[in-house]
């Protein structure tokens, strides 16, 4: 655990420079188990200190892989140094950002280390379990991923803090022919926020989601191609909340707004379905704690909920410091770095299309001729909400009953067109706490959804 | 380069006190300066101070690997007893190994330190040559950085490299932007040496600006059709990678579902499609000098003349898959041009696309592709019409291989790869 160094550093912060100093520590366990073999068998630490220092319109950033009170002063001074070196070619010069109250932040959860034999040998075990189980598999890959952060968080006018975000994973990739001989593969993810015992101590939830991946891969191995066109479909929780993350969310940060989003010109306005409302929970959503929960961000901001579409309307950017002063809003805490030398960048937390009233059962039954499209291994949207997610399982629908599963195919369209199709949305939420966002950095990041039903392009031949 | 070999003769002689093991490892020292310019405005300015050291070790045949950012004894002393910690908990492999010594070597790469003001003077001049020649372009952030490298690589056969490496990178990210209407996000990068040039006329940087602003008013492709395809350099290598991955990467060697297994010697692609994986080729700016592995890196072609030579294979899967492992374990791509310029390719089409960029899933192990044209103009009878939008392709990888009628004359070297316009026929486009 990182001790509080910076603290006493605050007196070197120079009048009129806003400054953060941020201590951190990244921790990342990998173990890959390919067809029996252990291919990787990995762990990482890092650990460093950055600082950030703005100044009328510029910032400087220094970081040093070192945690320790020298390396603070050092990367104050140099970021500092950086700051008045950029000033100088600072074409106008801009206001102090606003400042906001002070105190201090903390989570509710640190983090906890395991021996690798005991991440290792729960990865043997499972892949035991599908060897054993599914000798018919053409290949399994069992894959657990830890990727936890601590950060100490300490700056010249807003809160300090010390928080923590462990997070641990497993994949399972199976493989099996088609009927045709073609190679076909399905994966699910099982795990979140918290440690390997948290969600790998009773394998049998793990067991029962390698079961459903199983009989969902024979499926595909009788599967159909999807036929193309814009089609009546069902968008199960994976995929609405994949398009709430890079469909939407993407085109409501603050600085792609600034570079020419789709969302620029649309607030206020009618973007989507009435039934639908997205929101950036920060740690408590619906009720519960949200999947990645986020109390502080990386510029002292302390975490709030940030409302993105409500009723159909969009309602709000997500935004930095120096993005909130622009647009005239508070900043709800999305600034996060994804290593100590990384800066902040505007980056989502929990985002997540609002449930509705319809059952799942329900809108099935409604569709008289479509698809039920269950999972999206990725998916890409760009600055006019023009996405694409390729769709790795999927059942037809044929008069209101699930029919043949059909075979990997991409869907695409326009986010704010799509989602004014949006008639039905069910009222149940499941999220999906493994992803990593890539934009410039990794981050990670939950999103989820309830299943919703919508007219949408298939790709396909 | 002192601090890194004291650091690195550390860990060697607390790897010899551990007795009968096998064990590579690198140290090195990173310093990057990084100039980020958003909306033609300077904002910020970083200065980072990295290290690395990666340990991997192979003891009783059973492999773990650590990576830290500390050199300090105790860390070292600490990250050793734990990957060997981590060795023991894994499973007995007789395949794992590292290569043999190699003749002890240094390299020096690029230029060491930077000229940060000469850097902010091209910086400066890049955002008013694009403000300048291309209004229609909205700049999101152009990120100019330098790094700096020192690093050692040993392993317990006897083999020691030692490598420092400086260049710079050019990143610009926009979109084209009229005020009213915005086309989808583009970027494009570029890896030099030297600041001798205006970044504008670096890589395929004025060409994707252009693109961007010839996409300001796209048009509806109608139905669906077979036609052909002309991807340009940037995305010929986001195919071939995908094609490569799927069907000869080490993954799909390990397991055995790759498409080209058993096919080496075998003609998996059109004629005159020829890739090679070149670190040493003069036009790649800052390459590896030996592979993950510890051998010393080599050129080697993987596909000649549309004949399969090699997987893309480390020693484990070769030693373990009964093949030959691949001779780097880089991805520095070269395609030689053609015969045909890229303006006499659109002359010749009938009907089909330029495509800049596929905005697609993860391909299956089928290779079959479906995406989203993007940064993609639609051409008849010899003709650019306009961008599209909302148009999608379909096709399969393996095909698509067999499919190459023609590569450009043009190249594009951006410091990372060399590479043509590739035209490939029999892809299925489909717009609204």
């Amino acid at each position: 655990m990182l001790e509080d160094i910076l603290k006493g550093k605050k007196s070197l912060f120079e009048t009129g420079m806003q400054s953060v100093l941020r201590g951190q520590e990244n921790r990342a366990r990998r173990i890959v188990i390919q067809q029996g073999n252990l291919v990787v068998n990995e762990r990482s630490e890092q650990n460093g200190v950055s600082a950030k220092v703005y100044k009328n319109g510029v910032s400087g950033f220094a970081s040093m892989a070192e945690y320790t009170p020298e390396a603070a002063e050092m990367v104050l001074k140099a970021a500092t140094e950086n700051a008045h070196y950029l000033h100088k070619y600072a074409q106008k010069e801009k206001p102090a950002l606003s400042a906001y109250r002070s105190g201090w932040a903390e989570s509710k959860r640190f983090i906890i280390d395991f021996e690798q034999k005991k991440l290792v040998d729960i990865c043997m075990q499972v892949d035991k379990y599908i060897v054993d189980k599914y000798p018919k598999l053409t290949s399994r890959t069992v894959v657990y991923r830890e990727d936890t952060m601590e950060k100490v968080i300490c700056t010249s006018d807003a809160f300090d803090g010390h928080v923590a975000y462990p997070r641990c994973c497993m994949y399972v990739v199976l493989n099996m022919e088609s009927k045709d001989g073609q190679p076909l593969e399905l994966m699910d993810v099982i795990g979140g926020f918290g440690h390997a015992d948290d969600w790998f101590k009773d394998l049998s939830v793990v067991y029962e989601k390698i079961d459903n991946v199983y009989k969902k891969l024979c499926d595909k191995a009788e599967g159909v191609y999807a036929e193309a066109g814009v089609k009546t479909v069902i968008l199960a929780p994976d995929v609405a909340g994949m398009i709430a993350h890079e469909a939407v969310g993407h085109t409501v940060e603050a600085d792609l707004v600034i570079g020419g989003s789709v969302a620029g010109p649309n607030l206020g306005k009618q973007v989507a379905s009435e039934l639908v409302s997205i929101v950036d929970y920060a740690h408590t959503a619906l009720g519960k704690q949200a999947p990645l929960p986020v109390y502080l961000d990386d510029e002292g901001i302390k975490a709030e909920d940030a409302v993105l579409v409500e009723n159909g309307i969009l309602k709000g950017y997500m935004h930095n410091r120096e993005t909130a002063d622009r647009f005239g809003v508070a900043p709800c805490g999305n600034a996060r770095g994804y290593s100590f030398s990384d800066e902040p960048l505007i980056r989502m937390r929990n985002t997540v299309v609002l449930p509705g009233k319809d059952t799942l059962e329900e809108m099935i039954a409604s569709v008289d001729d479509g698809y039920y499209l269950l999972s999206t291994g990725n998916g890409q949207a760009d600055l006019t909400g023009e996405f694409m997610f390729g769709i790795n399982m999927g059942y037809e629908i044929k008069h209101g009953k699930l029919g043949r599963a059909i075979l990997d195919t991409t869907v695409s369209g326009v986010a704010f067109d799509m989602l004014k199709t949006v008639d039905m949305v069910s009222n149940e939420v499941k999220w999906q706490a493994a992803g990593t966002c890539g934009k410039k950095q990794r981050m990670a990041v939950s999103m989820g959804g309830p299943a919703i039903r919508c007219q949408i392009t298939i790709g396909g031949r | 380069m002192a601090g890194i070999i004291e650091v690195s003769d550390k860990l060697k002689s607390l790897i010899a006190k551990k007795g009968d093991m096998k064990a590579q490892y690198t140290v090195a020292l990173t310093q990057t300066r990084e100039i980020t310019m958003e909306n033609g405005e300077f904002t910020l300015f970083r200065t980072l101070f990295d290290n690395h050291v990666n340990i991997e070790v192979i003891k009783d045949k059973k492999h773990g690997t650590t990576s830290l950012n500390k050199f300090d004894d105790k860390s070292l002393e600490t990250a050793l007893d734990n990957v060997l910690l981590s060795a023991e908990a894994g499973s007995e492999d007789e395949f794992f190994d590292i290569a043999p010594a190699m003749e002890p070597a240094q390299f020096h790469l690029g230029v060491k330190e930077p000229d940060v003001d000469k850097l902010m003077q091209r910086a400066k001049e890049f955002s008013d040559d694009i403000a300048k020649k291309h209004p229609k372009i909205l700049v999101m952030q152009i990120i100019l950085k330098h790094v700096n490298a020192q690093s050692i690589y040993r392993n317990t056969n006897g083999s020691q490299d030692e490598k420092t490496s400086g260049y710079y990178e050019i990143f610009v990210e926009f979109a084209g932007n009229d005020g009213t209407n915005s086309t989808g996000i583009a970027g494009t990068q570029v890896v030099t040496d030297n600041l001798d040039t205006p970044f504008i006329e670096l890589g395929s940087i004025e060409k994707d600006l252009q693109d961007a602003e010839d996409s300001l008013n796209p048009i509806s492709v109608e139905g669906k059709f077979e036609g052909n395809v002309i991807f340009t350099p940037a995305c010929s290598v986001q195919m071939i990678y995908y094609a490569l991955s799927n069907f000869v990467g080490e993954s799909v060697v390990l397991d055995g579902t790759g498409l080209w297994l058993g096919k080496v010697g075998e003609k998996v692609a059109a004629d005159k499609l020829t890739i090679a994986f070149k670190p040493w080729d003069e036009r790649i700016v800052n390459h590896e000098v030996h592979t993950d592995d510890g051998f010393r890196s080599e050129d080697y072609t993987i596909i000649e003349n549309g004949v399969l030579k090699s997987y893309m294979t480390s020693l484990y899967a070769a030693n373990k898959c009964k093949v030959e492992r691949a001779k780097n374990s880089g991805f520095d791509i070269v395609i030689e041009g053609g015969d045909t310029a890229f303006s006499d390719m659109v002359k010749n089409m009938k009907r089909g696309l330029i495509v800049g960029a596929v905005s697609c899933g993860t391909p299956s192990g089928n290779g079959e592709l479906s995406g989203v044209a993007k940064n993609s103009f639609y051409v008849e009878d010899g003709q650019i019409k306009g961008a599209v939008t909302e148009t999608m392709i379909n096709f399969n990888l393996a095909d698509m291989m067999q499919n190459v009628t023609t590569l450009s004359k043009e190249v594009l070297c951006d410091g990372t790869m060399v590479v043509p316009y590739i035209e490939v026929e029999h892809v299925l486009i489909s717009g609204k």
